[in-house]
């Protein structure tokens, strides 16, 4: 038997369904970006990312005790997130959710003089980013979350076979690529 | 050091940068999440969502114009179902609903928000409840079965 140095996640699902809190806490540490994330790839504004993350939590919560596949945990809320997004794309249309400036609030930061070269770059991300493709917005979203998601997570959260991420990723990669923007800036 | 030399990962983590910087996980959004065991089922049997006419595949095109129809959801437990109808009058809900098989009830609303409301379902089965805002609700049904069993609570759902 291998002592794990760190709780395995279905010891911290089986901790949390006993209410322990901190296990309980791990766990939303470990995929807060990734719920984030998927509502909005799905270009819900931030007050409707808010409320899918709510109820995509809660829907866990409720079900601490039947997640049948612990290490599958994060393509379980993914594809929980997910449903949660149609519906709120459903019943309340996008009109919230449309454009650069709805997807993405603006950095309120106006400070440091040594800050202007990231946000000149983070201007020019954002206008760049805006021009390619929604699909391509979506998936781009995922793959730059803060904690590097599975193909297994990103397949979820988009209802997009695992086996079409890798070329979609260089296509879109090749899509924000060649946008102006970007043309001039050494990224990548 | 990076050992990321292919372009590609370069610019993916550019881009993680970025949004790390401009579209963090909200800290409420965190917190909220955190607060969430809070609401584990001790007492209650689930009443999973069976149905939300919020995810059937309509086409547009039938709807528009008309009234939207009320969207409709079903829980159920085995033993109890339960309908409700999601009235939308912004920045309120109306709740209309039938508990099946139909016996009078009490069922509270519980909300991440506010304090629960409660309702009386009637001899039919059938209550009414107004909510001050939309979010994430469920239901908790208290005494349909007539025996004094445990409490049904629903998944949660927004609205």
């Amino acid at each position: 038997m291998i002592i794990a140095t760190t709780p395995s996640l279905e010891a911290l699902i089986r901790a949390a369904d006993d209410g322990d809190e901190a296990a309980w806490e791990a766990i939303v540490d470990r995929f807060a970006g990734l719920v984030w994330a998927t509502a909005r790839a799905h270009r819900l504004g931030p007050a409707d990312a808010a409320d899918v993350a709510q109820t995509t939590w809660l829907r866990l919560v409720e079900n601490l005790d039947r997640i049948k596949d612990p290490e599958r945990l994060g393509a379980w809320l993914a594809t929980t997130a997910r449903r949660e997004c149609l519906r709120h794309i459903r019943l309340q249309g996008r009109e919230f959710a449309t454009g650069e400036d709805s997807v993405f609030e603006a950095p309120s930061e106006d400070r440091a003089e040594e800050r202007l070269i990231t946000r000149e770059r983070n201007t020019a991300l954002r206008r760049a980013f805006a021009r390619i493709s929604e699909r391509c917005q979506a998936l781009l979203r995922l793959l730059a979350a803060p904690e590097s998601l599975s193909y297994d997570e990103i397949a979820s959260a988009l209802a997009m076979p695992v086996g079409a991420i890798g070329p979609t990723r260089s296509r879109c990669l090749d899509q924000l690529r060649r946008t102006p923007e970007l043309v001039g800036l050494q990224i990548g | 050091m990076s050992e990321d030399l292919d372009p590609d990962e370069l610019l993916i983590a550019e881009l993680r940068a970025f949004f790390t910087e401009v579209d963090p996980v909200p800290p409420l959004v965190s917190e909220t999440a955190k607060a969430s065991l809070g609401w584990r089922r001790l007492d209650a049997d689930l009443a999973e969502l069976l149905s939300d006419s919020a995810l059937d595949e309509e086409p547009l095109a039938l709807t528009r114009g008309a009234e939207a129809p009320a969207r409709s959801v079903t829980f159920s437990s085995g033993e109890l179902t339960i309908d409700i109808e999601v009235h939308v009058d912004d920045p309120g809900r109306t709740l209309l609903g039938q508990l099946s098989p139909s016996a009078p009830a009490t069922v509270e609303v519980q909300m991440m928000a506010d304090e629960s409301l409660a309702a009386e379902a009637d001899r039919l089965g059938r209550f009414r409840v107004r909510l001050p805002a939309g979010g994430p609700i469920r239901l908790r049904v208290l005494g349909a079965d007539g025996r004094g069993g445990p409490p049904v609570e629903t998944s949660w759902i927004t609205v």
